[in-house]
């Protein structure tokens, strides 16, 4: 191996890049990045401002905190339902005047101010949803407007009241308790945050209103198309706005006992930029309340620490005005392009180097040479049948095979003309399989194993195995449930390809050669499902030794078949039996002699064999080139091999031709015949077999004669 | 979008190639087209005035005899008939027989022309033979030159030099202008009648040109395989193609060729594998079949397909004779007859 080899092989085999591609494609990823912002700003701010941590100054931090999540919760709700609003700062402004002029003023109870502020609060927001939701203002402008004129009246009252409120002897302890007091240690504006935060965020996810807002703000004409009334959403999600805004703007005002020209002075940038700068999309539709409230603590312990930390006004602004740029161009470009990304950055290869393996080619002094033997077969269901990954026939010679509809089709035996849809499962069936009580059992791929009874009705056995607790991925799902067997004990075995792909994009497993296959087992008894082995490149056909004590597996990419011993002394383990061979292994089953059929998906090309020492080549490939323009094995060539318990082979069968059988998934001997089919063929063949013995069928090998 | 170039840096810029459109629309025309002879590797069309001319392997052929009109120690690659009835001969080897005479010290003659009474030869290579021209596309190379040989002395001049084989040349007929097709550059390329400066005629084509060949209205011209995207990223992937170069097969390389897939050892791609028995013929593919018919001022009008599914690949030679567009697939084993008027609807 060369040096560049042994290089490659270091950087691809043992960093592990492809966690990148995983983690994107988990939902949680969209939080990720303002988590991390959130955590590195305070913990360094924490750091630079001696005292940030001590508990008053968290206190005190809170209550502005929890004010300021308040309004930027309700913000949230009117961004998520696709506005905008800008006059969060004087609603919150005009709610604290109306709350400390009700107090000190004209002496009302401190739940009549808390209506006052609340109620203000509600007008404005419902003046903003009318015009905007009923009236169809631009939402820009419009809030503009109600910010400009509720500052202005702000400013007008605050002028000729502010002597009068501040010349008041009247108290209140509870608007005392309100503004300074706490509860187990947390202030009251924070507890109302969160509770707020809670309400709001189960309202969102889990009500008909919150799912409106989200529909509203995806896609309106969607909404308004299946019957949601959107207007009447809209008007809504303004009015909770200008309610929270309220609510805020009376916590402000018992905790300062007072209103000022300055209050809620530039709150509406602060806003916006914290539910932006919280991952939550302008454009509507995508956000939560989390988000909101990972933003409002950036911002806001970004803003007050740099104010600690002596900068002025200036630098300030010119700090929110940055973030505000910089989340803007990620909810833009970003979130717009992840899934892009995703697919840039998702496959990730891997060093391999394929062992030297015999010539295929026909009439080469080869075990392996091919031949045109599966060429002219007896098509059954020819352009009615697609995609018959494995065939089976039961006891009376139906046939049946799954198809890529998502359903199993069982032919008529003696000609196979006639057909029916046995079942409908869904997903795609691969694998097939009959127990002793002449259960068709599969492995559908994408959703897991399944019985089918004899009268065709379908269960689910099992979804899923043992959760490895490393792996980003979730791997206790069955992704690509491949090709499963039947032990003596009625234990099922099967496998589990990949936990890197879906069962449709198999193939391209191949580019990325990563060991991610598993032999599972499912036991009846207890319903539960167990790994026995894992980190096979692409786990697939599985057959039950003629004696029931061991069983193969195949390893296609690494073209190899292993023996996995159920009994005996090496029980529990397993050993290749057959390795370095010219094609790719599917689906194995018995024959009648005591041999094996295997079939070949594929055919190694030495092409891609050296693509597969060129990691780097791959992945770049699978970045420039459009996945149609993709290096593949040769999947337009397979066929079907014999081998013996020991890994001799016996002997191979094939189509050169490409015509009735390009690729091979699968085989099946009964009485004297051999059913081909392939996953992405349109047809099942029919092979007369030479000498073979014409009364041996699978389920009497498998269950013995009929009882 | 300004970020791009920079993402590009990250990401890898993607690979594209010029699309088959306008008048490079895909049909099947060259695929369902009259078969004239089936006959092993056809190349190297020509007309003397009474029946069409080909080569095959080392033997020129007069088209339905089956006798050839004569043999040559090596295959032929190029051949030009003057309008006196002079044959000139181009072989693998290098050598270029015109009339009794040996041409020496060229490598890999491609194309030959006459020209008044000078012959134009395209040495397409100084690295390889002809024959092995996918060695030179593979391995990046541009050596190419175009001569131009007094038939009567016998002296030579280089016209031009440097070129990325150079596999097709004709002469206008009324302008002082020299017409090539430069392969590994994908265009039609000029140069004036005594040498000088290269400039494009028609550059981004879709796939490899080959010979052109002057009709009544224009030009014939033969494109002998495809652009392939994975065969543009392995030419820019300088570790891999090291290796393949070095390891493996030149039949079996990610290279375009003349013949439709027929081994299993052949590189395939996603978008090639067949499903439920369709070979799509939008696939992309390493060779093809295409003629394109151009005008005076050589822009395509008309071009006629044999696509991924086909059989008629490996276009290198194609010429007019009374009305009909006699063509050589030489990666289909065929000559096959098109009506021209087919072209102009």
């Amino acid at each position: 191996m060369s040096t560049r080899e042994q290089f490659q092989r270091w950087r691809y085999n043992f960093i592990p890049d492809h966690l990148i591609g995983e983690i994107l494609s988990k939902r949680w990823a969209d939080n990720a990045i303002p988590f991390l912002a959130m955590v590195v700003t305070v913990i360094g701010f924490g750091t630079a401002i001696p005292g940030f941590f001590k508990p008053n100054s968290l206190v005190e931090s809170t209550r502005q905190l929890g004010e300021f999540s308040i309004v930027v919760t309700g913000l949230t709700v009117v961004m998520l339902a696709g506005g905008i609003d800008l006059s969060v700062s004087s609603i919150f402004a005009l709610a604290a005047f109306a709350a400390v002029s009700g107090l000190f003023i004209l002496d009302l109870p401190v739940w009549a101010c808390l209506l006052a502020a609340v109620g203000v609060g509600a007008i404005c927001g419902a003046i903003n949803g009318y015009l905007i939701g009923y009236m169809r203002l631009r939402a820009f402008l419009t809030t503009l407007v109600t910010l400009v004129i509720g500052r202005a009246i702000y400013d007008i009252l605050i002028v000729n009241f502010a002597a009068q409120v501040q010349q008041s002897d009247i108290t209140s302890e509870v608007w005392d308790f309100i503004g300074d007091g706490k509860i187990l240690g947390f202030s009251v504006s924070i507890i109302t945050a969160v509770v707020i935060a809670i309400v709001a965020h189960i309202a969102l996810t889990r009500s008909r209103p919150g799912w409106h807002i989200l529909a509203v703000g995806g896609s309106r004409r969607s909404a308004h198309n299946s019957g949601i009334k959107v207007r009447q959403t809209v008007f809504m999600s303004y009015v909770i706005s200008g309610m929270c805004a309220g609510l805020a703007g009376f916590l402000i005002a018992c905790r300062l006992s007072g209103a000022g020209p300055g209050t809620g002075l530039n709150l509406e940038i602060l806003a916006i930029t914290a539910a932006v700068v919280g991952g939550n999309s302008l454009g509507g539709g995508r956000g939560s309340v989390a988000k909101a409230i990972m933003g409002a603590i950036i911002v806001l312990v970004m803003n007050n620490g740099l104010i600690r930390l002596g900068y002025g006004t200036g630098t300030n602004q010119m700090v929110l005005g940055l973030m505000l740029a910089v989340a803007v161009t990620i909810d833009i470009r970003w979130l717009k392009n992840r899934h892009k990304v995703l697919n840039e950055v998702y496959v990730t290869p891997i060093y391999h180097k394929m062992g030297e393996t015999l010539s295929a080619l026909p009439g080469d002094a080869s075990p392996y040479a091919l031949n045109n033997r599966i060429s002219k077969t007896e098509y059954i269901g020819l352009g009615e049948l697609e995609g018959p990954e494995d065939v089976i026939l039961d006891r009376d010679d139906h046939l049946y095979c799954g198809t890529r509809h998502g359903e199993i089709v069982r032919f008529f035996a003696p000609d196979y003309k006639r057909s029916e849809i046995f079942a409908h499962i869904g997903g795609f069936p691969l694998g097939l399989a009959f127990d002793r009580q002449g259960n068709l059992l599969t492995c559908v791929g994408a959703m897991g194993l399944y019985g089918v009874s004899p009268k065709g009705e379908v269960t689910q056995l099992s979804a899923e195995t043992d959760r490895t607790y490393t792996s980003i991925v979730d791997d206790a799902r069955l992704r690509d449930p491949n090709d499963l067997d039947v032990g003596p004990d009625g234990k099922i075995y099967f496998t589990d390809s990949t936990t890197r792909y879906d069962a449709h994009d198999w193939a391209i497993d191949s580019i990325e050669g990563r060991p991610t296959g598993r032999l599972l087992v499912y036991d009846p008894a207890t319903g539960k499902t167990r790994t026995l082995l894992d980190k096979y490149r692409y786990a697939n056909g599985v057959c039950m030794a003629h004696d029931g004590k061991s069983l193969f597996f195949a390893e296609s990419w690494a073209c190899r078949v292993h023996r996995y011993w159920i009994e005996g002394p090496k029980a529990g383990t397993a050993e290749c039996v057959i390795k370095d061979m010219p094609g790719y292994p599917d689906n194995i089953n018995r024959a009648s002699d005591g041999n094996y059929w295997m079939a070949w998906l594929g055919m190694r090309t030495p092409s891609f064999d050296l693509a597969l020492r060129h990691p780097g080549f791959r992945k770049r490939m699978s970045r420039r080139l459009p996945q149609d323009e993709w290096l593949f094995p040769n999947i337009n060539t397979g066929g079907v091999v014999k081998f013996s318990g020991d890994g001799t082979i016996v002997e191979t069968l094939g189509d050169m031709t490409g015509q009735s059988h390009p690729m091979v998934t699968s085989m099946r001997e009964h009485k004297g015949y051999l059913y081909v089919g392939g996953i992405l063929n349109n047809r099942i063949g029919r092979l007369k077999l030479d000498g073979a013995d014409t009364a041996w069928t699978g389920p009497t090998s498998y269950w013995g004669k009929r009882s | 979008m300004i970020f791009d170039p920079i993402l590009d840096f990250f990401r890898g810029k993607a690979v594209t190639i010029p699309p088959m459109d306008g008048a490079l629309k895909p049909n099947t025309l060259l695929e369902d087209a009259k078969i004239l002879a089936n006959v092993a590797r056809p190349d190297c069309l020509a007309y003397d005035g009474a029946s069409v001319i080909y080569a095959s392997g080392n033997a020129l052929h007069r088209l339905g005899v089956e006798e050839p009109v004569n043999t040559y120690g090596s295959v032929i690659t190029a051949l030009a008939i003057s309008p006196r009835g002079q044959l000139a001969v181009g072989l693998n080897s290098g050598a270029v027989m015109l009339g009794g005479e040996t041409l020496t010290g060229f490598t890999c003659p491609t194309a030959l022309c006459f020209a008044g009474d000078d012959l134009l030869v395209c040495n397409g290579s100084e690295n390889v033979a002809a024959e092995n021209w996918v060695t030179d596309l593979m391995g990046h190379k541009a050596s190419g030159s175009i001569w131009r040989v007094d038939a009567t002395a016998g002296s030579r001049v280089c016209l031009a030099r440097g070129l990325a084989y150079p596999n097709g040349v004709v002469a206008e007929a009324q302008s002082k202008r020299i017409v090539f097709s430069e392969s590994w550059r994908h265009r039609l390329a000029v140069i004036p009648a005594n040498g000088g400066a290269v400039t494009s005629v028609l550059p981004r084509l879709p796939a490899y040109p080959c010979r052109i060949t002057p009709t009544p209205s224009g030009y014939l011209l033969a494109l002998f395989a495809p652009l392939n995207r994975l065969v543009e990223f392995v030419l820019q992937e300088d570790d891999y193609r090291a290796d393949m170069l070095r390891e493996i097969e030149s039949r079996y390389w990610i290279a375009p060729t003349l013949t439709a897939a027929h081994s299993f050892l052949e590189p395939l791609q996603n978008g090639g594998v067949k499903s439920m028995g369709v070979h799509k013929p939008w696939s992309p593919t390493r060779s093809y079949g295409l003629l394109v018919t151009l005008d005076a001022d050589f822009r395509p009008v008309s071009s006629f397909h044999s696509r991924a599914n086909g059989r008629y690949h490996g276009v290198t030679s194609a010429i007019e004779v009374a009305g009909n567009y006699i063509v050589a697939s030489k990666g289909g084993n065929a000559i096959l007859s098109i009506d021209a008027r087919v072209g102009e609807s």
